[in-house]
C-alpha cells in the first residue's frame, strides 16, 4: 500500500518560495496499476519523486508498504529505494560504461547484495527479450533496448513498487507500445505496484487508478 | 567482474572507467599535477642537496667568530677552521653560563700542539684537535673521504697533507687509532697536517700524555677548552656579537673571520628560504586548480550521481567514487611526476652539477633513501590534492537530493 499524507513541496526561487504541491492526500493500494497525470509542470513528476524517495518533501508522509520514507535516515532511505523501489526515467538512464548487464544488476551490487547479482538480471534480460544483448554497452542498443535494460534494472531488486516517470516520452510510437506493453505485463505477471506518470491520456486510460494533478493539488 | 566483489570493487571500476571516457581532459588532468609533481620533486631534492651543499660549503667558509683567551697568541687566517694552538685555555662551560644572542652554533675544541705524540715522523710536530662531533662545523664538512659510519671513539681524521690510508692504523702516544677519514685540501696549515679526534678521546690520552711530556697540558683538563668557533645567527652582526661576548667575558679575545663570508652565507640563506616558498605557492596553485576542475566534472555528472543514489547508492559511496577518480588520477599524476622530475634531476646532474664540479665546487646530492622519502611525499602530496579538490563537491553532490541531481541542480 502507498499512501500520502498533506504532501507538499515548495521550492526557493529568486522570486520567492514557489508551490510545486499543496498538501496531496492518495492512497495506491498493493498491485494496482495507477496512473498520475497532468498537464506540464501540474507538479506530477515532483510528486512521483516524493514518493519515490528522491526529493523531499517540504511537509507531508508518504509511506510505502508502511514505511514512512522521509522518516528514514539517509542511508536507510537508500537501502530501502535499492530494495523495495523500481524507477524508470523519463531519459536513457544507463552507466554508458556498463554492459547491459552489469546496468542491469547495477542496484544489488551497490547494495551489497553481489552474489547471484549477475545471474538474476541476465534472467531478466532474457525474459525482457536481451539475451543477445547481455554484454553490449548503451551506445550499441537501440532507444528501446536501452529502456527495456532499465526495466530490467528496475525489476532486479523484485521491488514492490515500480515508478516510471514518463518512460516512454523519447520513443517512437511503436517502441512507446512495446515499452508500455512490458510494463503491463510486469505489473500483471509479478502483481508489482506500478505508478506511471504520464500526459498521454491513452496510457493512462489502461490505468486501473487515474491521479489527476492540477496547479499542485489533486483534482477529484 | 565477480559477483561477490562487493561495491568496492564496482565503484573502483566505475571510477577508473570514468576517467577513461573523458580521456583528453583526464589526460590533460594527469599531465598538470605530473607537471606540478615534477617541478616540486626536483625542486625539492635540487634545493634540499643545494642546502646541504651550501651548508658544507658555508662550514667550509669557517666560523664567523673565534673565542680564545686573552693570553693566547693568535695569526688571522681568512678561514677560522680551528682554534689556535696555545696552553692559555677557557672554562669548557663559558658560553653554556650565559645565554647570548646572535650566536647559531658554537664548536668547542681542544689543540694540543706537540712533537712526542709517536704519530707521523720522529719528532714531527703534530696538532691533536680534540672536537665535538655533535657541535663540529669546520672540521667534518672538509671530509674527503670517510668510512661508511658516524666517527667514534678510537677514530681520527686526518690533514689532506698526511698520507696515511683511510682506515689504517695510527699510534698516538702508544694508542692505536683507526683513520676514519681524510679531509680535503683547505689551505690552512693547522688543517692541512692536524690529526683530528673526538674531545674524549683526546682526554683519554691524558694519562699517557702527562707521563711523557712530564705534565698535564691545561687544554686535557675536562673542564679547559682551547678556544670556540663561532658561527652567527642569521641576521646577527659581527659587531654587536662580539661587543656582546667581550662585555660578558673579561678574559677572552675575540677574532673575526672574514666578515664578507658571514654576509654571503645569511644571504643565501634568506634566498634558498624564498624558493622553497615559490615551490609552495606553485604546489597551491596546482591544488586550487585541480579543485576547480573536479567541481567542473561533478557538476557535469550530476545526473549520473543522481541516477546511481535513486538507485540505492549510499553517500558515502557517491562520495568515494568521486573522491577515488580524483585520487586515481592525481596520484597517476604524482607518479608520472616523479618520474618526470627524476628525468629532470638527470638533466641537471648531466649540466650544471657536471659544471660546478668541474668548477672544484662541491654538490652533495640527497641521500637515496631521503629522495625515495621526498619522491613518496611528492606523489602522497598529489593524491592530497586530489582529495583536497574533490571532496567539497563530492560532499555536496551526496548531500543533495537525487531527484535535484537528476534534474541537473543540486
Amino acid at each position: 500500500m502507498l499512501v500520502c499524507e498533506a504532501l507538499s513541496k515548495t521550492y526557493p526561487t529568486d522570486r520567492g518560495p514557489v508551490a510545486a504541491l499543496r498538501g496531496i492526500d492518495l492512497e495506491v493500494k498493493s498491485g494496482r496499476y495507477a496512473a498520475i497525470i497532468g498537464r506540464s509542470g501540474s507538479g506530477k513528476s515532483s510528486l512521483m519523486a516524493m514518493i519515490g524517495g528522491l526529493s523531499r518533501p517540504s511537509g507531508g508522509r508518504v509511506l510505502v508498504a508502511g514505511t514512512d520514507l522521509w522518516a528514514l535516515g539517509s542511508d536507510a532511505r537508500a537501502r530501502f529505494r535499492a530494495r523495495h523501489i523500481g524507477y524508470v526515467f523519463q531519459f536513457a538512464s544507463l552507466l554508458p560504461t556498463l554492459r547491459a548487464l552489469d546496468n542491469a544488476a547495477l542496484p544489488l551490487l551497490l547494495d551489497g547484495r553481489g552474489r547471484g547479482a549477475r545471474a538474476r538480471a541476465a534472467a531478466l534480460l532474457e525474459e525482457l527479450g536481451l539475451g543477445a544483448h547481455l554484454d553490449a554497452f548503451p551506445s550499441e542498443l537501440s532507444a528501446g533496448e536501452q529502456r527495456r535494460v532499465v526495466i530490467a534494472r528496475a525489476l532486479v531488486s523484485d521491488p514492490g513498487l515500480l515508478l516510471a516517470d514518463e518512460p516512454t516520452s523519447d520513443l517512437d510510437a511503436q517502441t512507446e507500445r512495446e515499452i508500455m506493453g512490458l510494463l503491463a505485463r510486469v505489473h500483471r505477471t509479478r502483481g508489482t505496484t506500478l505508478l506511471l506518470v504520464t500526459h498521454s491520456l491513452a496510457l493512462a486510460a489502461e490505468a486501473e487508478q487515474i491521479i489527476q494533478v492540477a496547479d499542485g493539488t489533486l483534482v477529484p | 567482474m565477480d559477483d561477490a566483489r562487493g561495491p568496492r570493487f564496482l565503484l573502483a571500476r566505475l571510477a577508473l572507467q570514468n576517467l577513461g571516457r573523458r580521456r583528453i581532459r583526464t589526460a590533460l588532468l594527469v599531465a598538470a599535477v605530473a607537471l606540478s609533481c615534477a617541478i616540486a620533486f626536483a625542486g625539492a631534492v635540487v634545493m634540499r642537496s643545494i642546502e646541504t651543499s651550501m651548508s658544507v660549503g658555508f662550514s667550509r667558509l669557517g666560523a664567523d667568530l673565534m673565542v680564545v683567551s686573552r693570553d693566547a697568541l693568535t695569526h688571522l687566517t681568512a678561514a677560522l677552521l680551528t682554534v689556535e694552538p696555545t696552553d692559555s685555555t677557557l672554562p669548557a662551560d663559558l658560553l653554556a653560563s650565559e645565554s647570548l644572542p646572535g650566536i647559531a652554533r658554537a664548536a668547542p675544541q681542544r689543540v694540543l700542539r706537540t712533537s712526542l705524540s709517536g704519530a707521523g715522523g720522529a719528532g714531527e710536530s703534530v696538532d691533536l684537535i680534540g672536537f665535538d662531533p655533535s657541535t663540529d662545523f669546520t672540521v667534518q664538512p672538509w671530509l674527503a673521504e670517510r668510512l661508511p659510519r658516524a666517527i667514534g671513539a678510537g677514530d681520527v681524521i686526518v690533514g689532506s697533507a698526511r698520507t696515511v690510508p683511510l682506515g689504517s692504523e695510527l699510534v698516538i702516544f702508544g694508542a692505536p687509532f683507526r683513520v676514519y677519514g681524510k679531509l680535503s685540501s683547505t689551505g690552512v696549515g693547522t688543517h692541512e697536517r692536524g690529526i683530528f679526534l673526538t674531545s674524549q678521546s683526546l682526554l683519554g690520552l691524558s694519562r699517557a700524555i702527562s707521563e711523557r711530556t712530564g705534565s698535564l697540558p691545561p687544554m686535557l683538563r675536562p673542564d679547559r677548552v682551547s678556544g670556540f668557533l663561532l658561527e652567527l645567527a642569521s641576521g646577527a652582526r659581527e659587531l654587536q656579537v662580539r661587543f656582546s661576548l667581550l662585555s660578558h667575558f673579561a678574559e677572552i679575545k675575540v677574532v673575526a673571520g672574514a666578515s664578507l663570508l658571514t654576509g654571503i652565507r645569511q644571504g643565501l640563506s634568506a634566498l634558498m628560504g624564498g624558493a622553497v616558498a615559490l615551490v609552495a605557492l606553485m604546489f597551491g596553485a596546482t591544488a586550487v586548480m585541480v579543485g576547480v576542475l573536479f567541481s567542473a566534472i561533478v557538476s557535469e555528472r550530476r545526473v549520473e550521481l543522481g541516477l546511481l543514489q535513486a538507485i540505492g547508492a549510499r553517500r558515502r559511496q557517491i562520495v568515494g567514487l568521486t573522491l577515488l577518480e580524483a585520487v586515481l588520477a592525481t596520484g597517476a599524476g604524482g607518479l608520472l611526476g616523479v618520474a618526470g622530475g627524476a628525468l629532470l634531476l638527470r638533466l641537471f646532474e648531466r649540466s650544471l652539477v657536471f659544471h660546478l664540479t668541474q668548477m672544484g665546487v662541491p654538490f652533495l646530492w640527497l641521500e637515496r633513501v631521503d629522495m625515495a622519502l621526498a619522491a613518496a611525499a611528492c606523489v602522497v602530496a598529489a593524491a592530497l590534492v586530489g582529495i583536497a579538490g574533490a571532496l567539497f563537491p563530492a560532499i555536496r553532490a551526496s548531500r543533495s537530493d537525487p531527484y535535484d541531481l537528476i534534474r541537473g541542480e543540486g
